[in-house]
């Protein structure tokens, strides 16, 4: 592997902070949050309930406004853009997968896949090829035409997936994409994940409470009340057939309980 | 994003709350039809009126009289004579004038006989008279042409008793279109002598029956040309009775009309006309002046009627904005989303806009078609007895049917405006925050 200050910067954080204010109180939801993502990675964040993970993914997905600091995206200061110009930021370079899947109930599989083209003005012919193409990448391709009540919670990430990346974006952000998954289903979407972004060298943002299913990253954030506390360089190559067969057998592996205490 | 595309999506989302579409657009319907009833009631009140008085006389027709005074008093500046008929016809929208020649002429057949005005009038005014059988004076024959009214036969007498039609309610057996009758000139006044009996050949008679009135029922027409050359002939250099002579009373030598018809081109430009020719000095007349006065209170019941329907297009509006309001809050989760994945704020925007646009659309076309029921029964069943008189009482024009779509399309997309704008600035965290 290539040393990363060698690789293109996407994403670049500095100083980033987002303060609630909750009546008097106030709460650091991220408290100072330095980092720079590269082309092609898949990071992780990981870090206890409440400790700023979504609010760090949003921030950079420009879905809320920082209280402070810079997020610069490709070269562009995102926290400067305005309502209109973060979702035509999103357009062009973002794609989103959402723990609670949300697939558009009125359009059956294909039509989700597509949607995210339809917004850039693509023809129908043309954004239908393209989602039937991301649909059988998924593995999808007997269910286009299915609606979204009418598919398994893991089928309908998979369309949540394919959706995410039908548009070519650079980067993909996943909160707990994996949440509302069972086990087996969960290791099949994220292999699906990691593999597919890896083919075409996009960046992907995941955030996940589960320490394992970091494993699949190559580099983990750990957040711990709004603040980084460790960057982890993954050599997933050991451990996923570990974590595998953690998985397969429902038996957790010493490498997993070890990873659970950090 | 493609309209089409956005069009998709709106009427998806309607059709997936069916039952909540269908009332609101029941809404619309209701609404559209009693706007576009009452307008349709309106319209056939006003042209109800406009056909009444046009019956009465053409309605871009003015009248125009001469002004000299009587007697010894004579103003020849108040006289109608061929230059006064040259003014008129420079006056912008004139269409043409014809100048009127009258005399008093008695008329006898058998024992019948009756006393009218032969009015000499230009052709191009003859044209306007319907025939009910043969033809228009013919301008260049050698003897001059008539033309009778279908209705002047009610008005002969019988020498004898003295009594008509007016006082026994009986036909007089008198024919004018089909057997010749007398005509006698009246007396000059240095000629006392009597005037001679011609008979003039009857070129047409004026259609309608016996008892169905028209402006030109009770007249007795020919070519004005004609008719002066006639009476020249028949006064040669005496005062012909009824022209005005000057102070020492000789008389003109040219002819002096009591009346000219001015056509104007168009009806809304009548009024301009008269008002001209009555700043000229002359007295004028037109069935549109007493027209104008009735529109003002049919385009005032009009106004009250349309306001009527307009109230439950407001009902309708408000019940347009409701559902709309109702479905985002429903879909606040779903706008999160397209937020997400980059739909711009001005697509969401339009994509309620379209909806609560096409509520409007299929509204105003459902309604239209009430309308069009209604309006049948109430022409059928209700009109007559309603107000009296013949025709539709309910009319719907076409511009009104288009009309009436349009608008129900705009009230919807006003009505859904203030919640398109809504669902725009929703948050896209919303799509985040798990329920
Ligand atoms: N809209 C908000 N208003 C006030 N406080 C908020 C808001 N959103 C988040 N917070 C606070 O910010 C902190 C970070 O929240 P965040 O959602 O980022 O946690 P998280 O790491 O994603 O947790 P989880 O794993 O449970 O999803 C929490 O203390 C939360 O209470
Ligand atoms: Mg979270």
């Amino acid at each position: 592997m290539e040393t990363a200050a060698a690789r293109e910067v996407v994403i670049r954080v500095k100083d980033l902070y987002k303060i609630y204010r909750m009546g008097d109180t106030k709460v650091h939801a991220l408290d100072g949050v330095d980092f720079e993502i590269y082309r092609g990675e898949f990071c992780a964040i990981t870090g206890p309930s409440g400790s700023g993970k979504s609010t760090l993914l949003n921030m950079l997905a420009g879905l809320e406004h920082p209280t402070k600091g810079e997020i610069v995206i490709t070269g562009k200061h995102i926290e400067k853009l305005n309502e209109k110009q973060l979702v035509a930021f999103r357009r062009a370079h973002v794609g989103f997968i959402f723990q609670s899947y949300n697939l558009l109930a009125t359009m059956n599989a294909i039509e989700n896949v597509a949607l995210p083209l339809s917004f850039k003005g693509i023809p129908k012919a043309v954004r239908l090829k393209q989602a039937k193409k991301y649909l059988t990448l998924v593995g999808l391709g007997t269910h286009m035409k299915h609606m979204p009540n009418q598919m398994s919670g893991g089928q309908q990430q998979r369309v949540g997936i394919a959706r995410a990346l039908a548009s070519e974006p650079q980067i993909i952000f996943a909160d707990e994409p994996t949440g509302n998954l069972d086990s087996k289903t969960t290791m099949e979407v994220l292999r699906l994940m990691q593999q597919i972004v890896k083919e075409q060298n996009q960046t992907l943002i995941m955030v996940t409470h589960d320490n394992n299913l970091a494993t699949y990253a190559d580099r983990i954030f750990k957040i711990i009340d709004g603040k980084i506390v460790h960057i982890e360089e993954n050599h997933r190559e050991v451990d996923l057939v570990a974590l595998e067969h953690a998985y397969q057998t429902g038996l957790p592996s010493e490498k997993i309980d070890e990873s659970r205490d950090v | 994003m493609r309209f089409f595309d956005l069009l998709t999506m709106s009427v998806n989302n309607l059709k997936r709350r069916k039952l909540r579409t269908v009332l609101t657009v029941l809404g619309v319907t209701i609404g559209t039809a009693s706007i576009v009833v009452m307008v349709s009631l309106g319209i056939g009140l006003k042209e109800m009126t406009i056909e009444q008085y046009t019956s009465y006389g053409s309605l871009t027709r003015i009248e125009v009289n001469s002004n000299y005074g009587w007697g010894t008093d004579v103003d020849e500046d108040g006289f109608i004579t061929d230059d006064t008929i040259k003014v008129l016809e420079a006056i912008p929208h004139v269409a043409h004038v014809s100048p009127v020649l009258s005399t008093y002429v008695n008329m006898r057949q058998g024992v019948y006989t009756s006393g009218t005005r032969l009015q000499g009038v230009s052709s191009e005014m003859l044209k306007e008279i319907e025939l009910a059988q043969g033809t228009l004076p013919d301008p260049n024959a050698n003897t001059m042409q008539l033309v009778v009214g279908n209705m002047v036969a009610r008005d002969f007498y019988n020498s004898k008793t003295g009594k008509g039609y007016w006082d026994t309610g009986e036909m007089p057996d008198v024919d004018l279109y089909n057997r010749s009758f007398f005509i006698t000139f009246q007396n000059s006044g240095s000629n006392n002598g009597k005037q001679k009996k011609y008979v003039f050949p009857v070129s047409g008679l004026v259609k309608g029956n016996p008892d169905e009135y028209n402006e030109y029922s009770y007249g007795l027409f020919t070519d004005i040309e004609q008719l002066k050359t006639q009476l020249k002939r028949i006064y040669r250099k005496n005062a012909i009775p009824g022209q005005p002579t000057n102070k020492k009373g000789k008389p003109y030598n040219y002819f002096i009309y009591d009346l000219v018809y001015v056509n104007v081109d168009e009806m809304d430009h009548v009024l301009e006309v008269q008002n001209a020719i009555t700043d000229m000095g002359f007295y004028a007349y037109s069935s549109m002046q007493w027209l104008e006065q009735a529109q003002e209170q049919t385009d005032m019941i009009q106004a009250v009627l349309g306001g009527i329907g307009a109230v439950s297009m407001f009902v309708a509006a408000i019940s347009i904005a409701n559902t709309m309001m109702m479905s985002i809050y429903e879909r606040t989760k779903e706008i999160g989303v397209l937020k997400v994945l980059g739909c711009s704020l001005g697509s969401i925007r339009n994509m309620f806009l379209i909806e609560a646009g096409f509520i409007g659309f299929i509204g105003g076309i459902v309604g239209l078609i009430l309308s069009y029921g209604v309006s049948y029964l109430v022409n059928n069943f209700l009109g007559a007895a309603l107000i009296g008189g013949s025709g539709d009482i309910s009319r719907i024009p076409p511009w009104l049917s288009g009309i009436a779509v349009i608008f129900a399309i705009i009230i919807g997309m006003l009505a859904g405006l203030f919640p398109a704008i809504r669902a725009m600035k929703l948050s896209p965290l919303a799509a985040i925050r798990n329920e």
